[in-house]
This record gives C-alpha cells, structure tokens and sequence, in this order.
C-alpha cells in the first residue's frame, strides 16, 4: 500500500494535468458506450409492455401476413377450452394539434366482464378511451367530444375511460367503431388468446393451431419484440461498435500513460527490485496504476453516459421509426447491469492496455537504472521488426475481411478492421522516421521545425502510440465518411432510377416504417381519370413474417412498372421477361436486402403465408433497393388480391402522359383528392425527403465520430505535455541559447502539426482500407446493400485538416507550460 | 579600455519556503573586453548565481547589472532575448548539448534560433575552430567529454558574442580535456576579444584568467589581477 502510495498515487498527483486528460479520454470512451446503450434501450423500448398492462395477461398471439378473418373468433370460441379469445386491431389515427397516435381496436363489451378498461357509451357519439398521458397533453378529459381522422376521414368519438400507462399515449376503440372507421368489416389484425385458470396451456396451444389454417401464426406474446429485436440487432450492433472506437482510441492513451510511468520510474523499479520486491509486485503497481486510471474514468463515464444518452435518444428514436418499426422512446434508465458494465469495460479496457507496457516494468533487472533514452533507442531499432509485423497484420486483416457473416453478424469485417488498426500501429514508427527523413532538408532550415522534428523522433516509441491513436480516430472518420457519401450518392442515384413516377400519392397520415395505413377506396380510380395521367399504379403493402424476420409483401401493377419503372435488377438478369412473368402466377421478385438476409436466389422457391394461405413463390429476380434492410418481396397485385381480397390500397404513382402539364394535373388531383386525408408529392419532394432522412439516420453517426477525435485530441495533449515534461532541461537550455519564449511555444506547436501530418497519412490510408471494410463487408452483411465506392474527396480532405488544426489546437496548452518554465530552474536538474 | 560588464551592489536573495535566503551579498565588479575574469570559490558560495545575473538570465533583488552600460533588469522580454541571441554565450559544466542534434546541428542551433543568415557555413567555421570539422555528423553521444564541451565552445562563440560565460567547463574533464578547453576559452577572449566570464574550482583554470574572483557565503573575498 505503501509502495503504491509513493510511485503511483504521488507521481499521479504531481502530472495531476497528464492524469485529468488520461481519465477525460477514458470517461468519453466508457460514456458514448453507455450512451449508445442507454439511447439505443430506450429508442426501441416500445410502448407494447404497457399496451399488454392494459389488456391483461395474454398467453398466446394469433397473427397472420396480411389480416385474419373475423369469422375464425366464433369458430375459437367454439373449441371446448377454458379460454378467451379477443380481437384486436392496430391502426394510427391523426389527432389535430396532436399528431399521429396509434389506435387499438379491442372487444371492450366482451372485455369488460373480464379485464381492462371499461368504456361506457355516453350519448350517440361512439366512446374512445385513452391513456392518461395523451389527456393531459390534449387537456382533454371525460366526456369531451374528440375527433380523429382515421382513413381519411374525421370521426368524432365521445371520451370515455382515462386510462394510466405511464407515458404512452394511445388511444382505444371498441372493435366494430375501429373495424367501421378503417373500412375494415370482419377483418382482425390479431387474436390475444388467455388461457383459464386451471387450463392446460399446451392442450389450448395444441387445439388452437389445429383450428386454425397453418397460414396463421400461434407464437406466445413477445414475438413482435423479439422480432423487433433481431431486426434492429444490426443497426445497433454497429452503433454500438462505432461506440467502441472512442473506447479503442483511449486504450491507446491508457498505454501511453502506463508507458510514460514505466519510462520515467525505470531507476526507481530497479531499486525496488534491489531492496527485495518481486517482479509479481511491480507488475502489480503499473497494472493497479492504469485499473485506477480505467476505473475512475469509467464512473465519470457512466454518468457523462447518462446525460449524452439523453441527448441522442431522440436521434435514434428517429432512425428506428424511420427505417425500421414503430416504436415511441422511453425515458432512459440507467440500470444497475449498465453501471457495471460501463466500468467493468472501462477497466478491462485500461488493464489490457496497460498489460505491455506494466510486463515492460516488471523485466527490469535489479541493478538497471536505464534512461528514456535507452529505452527510446531500442525503440528505434525495432522499428524494422515493427513493420513485419504490420505487414503480417495487414494479411490478416485481408484474411478476416474474406469471411462469411458468423450467427448474422458481419464477425470478420470487425476483426478485419481490428487487425487493419494494429497493421497501422505497427507501421506507425516506420512511417514516422520515414517523414523526418524526407523532410530533414525542409525542416532543418528552422531551430524549431529541426528540434520538433527531432524530439518526435527521438522519442519514437511514444510519439508512435500517439500518432496511432490519433490516426485510428482520423481513419474511423474518414471511413466513415467515406461510406456514407458513397452510400448517399448510390442512393441518390438508385433514387433517380427508381423514382420515375411524376407524383406519389399516400395517406396523409405519417406512417412509421412497418406501417401501411389504407388510402381511401376508389382514390386510385378517381385519379386514373384525371386529364393528363398516363398510368396509375396503386401499390398494396403489408408487413409479414418470414422466418423470425419482418419483411415488406407488396404488390404492384407491375406491368405498369414494366412499361414505365426503372426496376434495376442483378446482373445478368431480363428485366422485361421478368416482370412479364409476375401477373396472374404465383411468382415474386425480392429486394437485394431480402435475398442476402435470406440467402435467396433467382429461380428459388419461397413458402409464404398470405392470409389464410401457405403460398409457395417463386424468386423471378432481385432488385437492387436502397429503402429497407428488412427487404421486399413483390407481387403483381393480381396475386395478392387473389389471397387477400379487398387488401387496400396503401399508395400510388402517378405517371403522367407525355407532354402533360404537371401543374395542370396537379390541381385536378388535388381537386379530387380533397378533405380524404391523402398526400400527393411531387417526384423532387420524395427525392428530397428520402435523402433528408438518409441523413439524419447517419446524424448519430457523426456525433459519435466527433467524440473519437475529442479522444484523440486529448491523447495528443496528453502526449506532449509528456514529452514537455520530459525534455524540461533541453527546453530550458533554448532559452539560454537564445530562444525567445514564442520560439519555445512555436516548437512545441510544431511538434503538434507534425503529430497531425503523421497522423492523417497513417489515418487517411487507413480509412481507406477500412471503408472498403464497411462497404463490401460490414454494410453488405449487416443490411444487405451493395454500395458503390464514391470517396468524397473535398469532404475528406476539409475534415483531414479539421482534425490537423485541432491537433495543433491541442498542442496549445503544453506549449504554454514549455514556454513558462524558469530556465534556470531547469538547467540545474541534473 | 571600455568596461562591458559591470555588477553594482549586486546582492541575490531567495526565498526558500518563505525563508529569506541570500545567495549574493552587495557584488561589485567589471569586466572589460579580450579578458578572461575567474570567480573562485567552493560550491553553495553563489558562482553560478553571479554568472546568471551577469548573463541576463536572472536579476539581482538588489543593486544592477549593466551591460555596455545598460541595466539587464530594465530590458524588455523580446530585448533580453536579442542580448542572449547576439551579446552572450553560456558554456556549462555538463555540456548540456542536444542529444537528437549532431554536432555541426548543436553549434547551428543558436545561429537559427536567431534567424541569422549562413547559419550551416558559419557553425563549420566553428567546429573547425574547436578542431572536430571531422565530427560534425555525429551526435553527442558518440563524442568524449572533452569534444562535447569543445562543441558547447563553439556553439557558445558561434554568433561571435562579446560576454562568454562559463560555469565550471573543466568540470567534467580530465585533464588533457580540460587544458584544450581553457585553451579555446582564453582564445576567445584574446582572439575574438570576448569578455570571458568563468566558474571553477580549479588552479589551472584560474590561472587562464586576467582577473581572479573570490568569493566566501556569496561575497566577495578578495580581487585579484594578474
């Protein structure tokens, strides 16, 4: 304890600077891992829980692709079980000066005898219930009169029951007043089956499968969770792993740091062992040193990781509601689990890297009392050794990249990017001497360009860490940033080709990914007849399971497509001859996402349940999308009507005729579409809208990567105002030669551009490689979409010298600590 | 002959822990040009205080140092720096050569530090003086003590100062070493006409100097000239 106290805890004090900015990188590492966490836990915390609350305990669910029929209730009810069976339906409704608000349609009657809430009639107005939240937020309260516009049309409700479920807002209908109100007649959407008390659970399971046609699914309550889950376990394991990078940036410093220590206490450690103490004890101390470093940046971490996790909640919210399913956000938690993983994974962190540099100490022989300048000299020598290595990396990280996704996740492309990461550390010390040297003439003409360059070289092993560090942080931002200008500008792209409709015609209401709310019957026809339109083709869209997965079944005219569309599909495959083949046959094309999720092929077959059906589908092609990663499976409309008839349409494209005045047909469509509650946009409003949330989904992206270069930065201030400390005597000895204290400053600046110039060859060609990893490994493992490589040269080379100016920024401290020193007081240190 | 450097009164106190603590006690004295001046004395008698206040590298908190007549303590942050940069060069006793920097490089350093022209030729000339033009290329550890401190020499005289101080230059050397390097400095002061300002403790080395120096718990014992 003792011993503790006098080589780690009070040199930890004295550089109490060095010590603050090794604890900030740890605390940033440790809370964007948090905050993604937190943020990505309450993003996709959905609402259900308290819908199932208000419902009472549901045992079993009864679902179906596409809706169940009505009549199969009477049929359950008749089975001799102790057991209820209620029909829901899902819908969303728009609430003036409230937005959309999702509607459950429940068998209140029945229900009330039973559980839930009890809704009664008041006048003629049929009644609404509605959670708590959402009447206080409209100030409404029993019996206010409400009108919803569902399906197009405004509806008045009388409201009845308030019911509390927390924060969610939702409101609930009877069965007939929501089945009435979307046109839906005897259509349910899901069966919530409870099983009577003393009824056997699999004997209820058993007859309600055997009832039912096998096209439905009896899966226990949860699985649209479970669903949600796996389909979002992609999108947040990535997060989660750009999240890491912050964390991989400051594993760098915490070694940075531990070396210094070992470096600086080398005399020290070879008296300790001298006096008696074992390698064991001062492998001990250095370990106990970075663990004290890991841990108290974790603490400050989790709770930093609180506060951010609020800040980005709403930015993933977003994405997850954009891209994948409904869900509204719930207030962050900050659980007991997570705390200690936070700083369990702080200190793992801190102890592993500090594990090199703490052996280092505990090799030091009893009588060794060796200089800095020693150990840098061996580092110099071994930086020949150091580039094998990083050569045997690289081919390791080509190896890796190579490998087919493990359990669905992208495994090879993470551990391509981590050995791609080690080639680059390992090449660091190469690459610095190889920039002294070619810029020694340049250099030497200026005292402190000739003694930066010097110092950094001198100390290579450090300045080498750094230059990793800093470069990895640079690299994930260019990678990055690589990725998603060549994602965007193949989904501008796919955009032009896809998009060819002249109008766009969809419910008024906002719909959520995963939603396909009705437009109002007859629209596609009355517009079909407006002056100018060519061609109308209304599209029907339904979420659907398929294989523990959700995915899009939807159906078009296909001919039309074919006639008008640009459908792009794989190489090598006829466009016109397959779209030729869809109408009137049990035939499908499938959106790349699917096919690669799903391993299918053109020409395989597909067992889909439709409605009451098990349909078999044949793979005619697959088409390049940029719009889902769930994927699509496209029908003609012909085959979907002939297993869901009367499925409405959910939205249209409008081609018009050639020579056709847009603005002209515009207007007539307006004219007729008017007071339905139907959106019509133009092609260049989609475009837009589409490429405004592309960018929002990677808004979060940026943020994280700010973070890493936050790391980064402090890393190099860390690091120099080491090297500051270190080099006291020499910097003194300048001003005695005749340095002014600007001169002082400027070396030290200059060392920090130079950090910076290393930094962003090293990073700029690894973000390269690492691009390439993220477009041709990860994204196409993890989502399925074939992204073409569009390097955003002016972007990169703006944030290069982004990061180069904040380095020198970074430098600004440590310099102002090296031109403050008394010389004299230094000089005499001996 | 003018005097280039004078000390008037000169005393020094420290503050040790809030503890007064005098170094320098009322120190007269000058130094003219082409002359080497010794201060004799044992270690703690405040030698290498004198030599820092005489170099503009500290003030005395009492009395002023003048040098060609004007006072260090009134010159400005960016005029002290000139003086240091054109007027004088400091020789220490432990070399204090840049380790990264080779030798032609060490004795460059002040010549571009002060932005002088020619800075590669003139730092030659130098090294060819102290005799180590053979040496330029390589770095201090690869020199003896004896070369090191004749490259701290040169790197002191390169930009032709007129006060040369130096703070025990034989300390570290032995004694063929040490010769060559009193040698070079009592040069300096005839040849180049610098103001030789010089710490020792030993014989040999005060017996270079024109003017000898004692001094006693930071006073002045007795001056003595040859």
């Amino acid at each position: 304890m003792k011993l503790l106290r006098s080589l780690i805890l009070r040199p930890l004090r004295r550089d109490l600077p060095r010590t603050i900015l090794t604890v900030l990188a740890v605390a940033l590492g440790v809370a964007v891992v948090v905050a993604i966490d937190l943020a990505g836990d309450a993003a996709t915390g959905s609402f259900r829980s308290s819908m199932e609350t208000l419902a009472g305990k549901t045992d079993l669910e009864i679902l179906a692709n596409g809706s169940i029929d009505e009549s199969w209730i009477g049929v359950l009810d008749a089975l001799p079980l102790n057991a209820t069976f209620s029909p829901v339906i899902e819908a969303q409704g728009l609430l003036p000066g409230a937005g959309n608000i999702p509607i459950y349609g429940l068998d209140l009657i029945h229900a009330a005898g039973h559980h839930g809430p009890q809704t009664q009639p008041a006048g003629e107005l049929p009644p609404v219930g509605m959670t708590k939240a959402l009447a206080n937020r409209l100030h409404m309260r029993a019996p206010d009169i409400l009108t919803v516009s569902i399906g197009g049309h405004d509806r008045q409700f009388q409201v009845g029951d308030i019911v509390d479920a927390g924060t969610a807002e939702f409101l609930v209908f009877d069965i007939a007043d929501a089945q009435q109100s979307l046109a839906r007649y005897g259509k349910l959407d899901r069966i919530d089956v409870t099983v009577g008390a003393g009824e056997d659970f699999a004997r209820v399971e058993k007859a309600v499968r055997a009832a039912l046609p096998p096209a439905y699914f009896v899966e226990k309550p949860g699985l649209r969770n479970e669903e949600n889950q796996r389909m979002l376990r992609a999108f947040r394991w990535n997060l989660r792993v750009l999240g890491y990078i912050s964390l991989v940036v400051g594993a760098f410093l915490i070694y940075n740091t531990i070396s210094v220590s070992v470096v600086r206490r080398r005399s020290e450690i070879g008296i300790l062992r001298a006096v008696g103490a074992s390698r064991g004890a001062v492998l001990a101390l250095f370990l106990v040193e970075a663990l004290l470093l890991g841990v108290v940046g974790s603490v400050l971490g989790v709770l930093l990781g609180r506060l951010l996790a609020a800040g980005v909640v709403g930015l993933i919210a977003e994405t997850v509601n954009a891209l994948y399913t409904s869900s509204r956000p719930t207030p962050v938690e900050l659980t007991a689990s997570e705390v200690w993983s936070g700083i369990l994974t702080g200190a793992a962190v801190a102890f592993v890297s500090a594990l090199k540099p703490a052996r280092e100490a505990m090799q030091v022989a009893p009588t060794e009392a060796m200089s800095r300048g020693a150990h840098e000299h061996r580092a110099r020598l071994r930086w020949r050794r150091s580039l094998a290595w990083s050569a045997l990396f690289a081919v390791a990280a080509a190896g890796a990249s190579q490998a087919p996704p493990w359990g669905g996740y992208p495994v090879g492309g993470y551990v391509a990017a981590l050995f791609a990461i080690a080639a680059t550390a390992m090449a660091s010390p190469a690459v610095v001497l190889a920039v002294d040297r070619a810029t020694r003439t340049v250099t030497r003409r200026r005292a402190e360009s000739l003694l930066a360059g010097r110092s950094l070289t001198s100390s290579l092993a450090r300045t080498s860490v750094v230059v990793a560090a800093l470069a990895t942080a640079i690299a994930m931002m260019a990678s990055v940033g690589i990725m998603v200008a060549s994602f965007r500008e193949t989904v501008a792209l796919w955009l032009d080709v896809q998009l060819r409709a002249d109008f766009y015609v969809r419910p008024a209401i906002r719909s959520g990914a995963g939603q396909y709310p009705p437009l109002p019957e007859g629209i596609a026809a009355s517009l079909a007849g407006v002056s100018g339109v060519a061609a109308v083709d209304d599209f029907r869209g339904i979420e659907f399971h398929y294989q523990g997965e959700r995915a899009t079944l939807g159906a078009g005219n296909l001919e039309i497509v074919r006639r008008y569309g640009r459908l792009r599909f794989l190489a090598g495959e006829d466009r016109d001859a397959i779209l030729r083949s869809l109408p009137d046959r049990d035939r499908a094309v499938v959106s790349e996402p699917f096919a690669i999720k799903h391993g299918v092929h053109a020409g395989d077959r597909l067992t889909v349940p439709i409605g009451d059906h098990t349909v078999t589908l044949t793979v005619a092609g697959i088409y390049y999308d940029y719009s889902s990663s769930q994927g699509y499976v496209i029908l003609d409309r012909s085959t979907m009507l002939k297993y869901l008839p009367g499925l409405a349409a959910t939205n249209a494209a409008i081609y018009l005729a050639p020579g056709a005045d847009a603005g002209q047909v515009l207007r007539e469509m307006q004219l007729r579409t008017a007071g339905k509650g139907v959106a019509i946009a133009h092609n260049s409003e989609l475009r837009r809208a589409s490429i405004e949330i592309f960018d929002r989904t990677f808004a979060i992206t940026w943020a994280l990567e700010a973070v890493a270069i936050l790391v980064a930065m402090l890393g190099a201030a860390n690091s120099l105002l080491a090297l500051v400390l270190d080099r006291r005597r020499e910097l003194g000895l300048l001003r005695f030669l005749g340095a002014s204290a600007g001169q002082v400053r400027g070396m030290i600046l200059t060392e920090a551009a130079f950090l910076g110039l290393l930094a962003s060859i090293l990073g700029v060609a690894l973000g390269l490689a690492l691009s390439l990893l993220l477009i041709f490994v990860v994204n196409k493992q993890s989502f399925g979409w074939t992204i073409q490589f569009h390097p955003p040269g002016g972007l990169l080379a703006g944030a290069v010298l982004l990061v180069w100016i904040v380095t020198v920024l970074a430098g600004l401290y440590p310099a102002r600590v090296a031109s403050r020193m008394n010389p004299i007081e230094v000089i005499q240190e001996e | 002959m003018p005097v280039r450097l004078e000390l008037r009164g000169v005393s020094k106190t420290y503050r040790n822990g809030g503890q007064p603590t005098e170094v320098l006690h009322d120190i007269s004295l000058s130094a003219v040009p082409g002359t080497v001046t010794a201060l004799l004395g044992r270690s703690g008698c405040g030698k290498t205080t004198l030599l820092h206040l005489a170099g503009a590298m500290d003030f005395p908190t009492a009395g002023d140092v003048l040098i060609d007549g004007r006072v260090t303590s009134t010159l400005s942050d960016a005029e002290l720096t000139t003086l240091r940069r054109t007027r004088v060069g400091f020789v220490f006793q432990f070399f204090q050569l840049l380790p990264t920097l080779t030798a032609l490089e060490n004795v460059e350093l002040p010549l571009l530090l002060a932005r002088a022209p020619n800075t590669t030729g003139k730092a030659r000339d130098r090294l060819r003086w102290v005799g180590l033009e053979e040496k330029a290329a390589s770095l201090p550890y690869q020199l003896s003590g004896g070369q090191m401190q004749r490259v701290a020499i040169a790197r002191a005289l390169v930009h032709s100062p007129d006060i040369l101080i130096a703070d025990e230059p034989t300390g570290n050397l032995d004694t063929a070493s040490g010769d060559q390097v009193l040698a070079l400095l009592r040069e300096a002061a005839t040849r180049f006409g610098a103001t030789v300002l010089l710490a020792t403790h030993s014989a040999e080395a005060a017996a270079i100097a024109g003017v000898r120096v004692s001094l006693r718990d930071g006073r002045v014992q007795s001056i003595e000239a040859s």
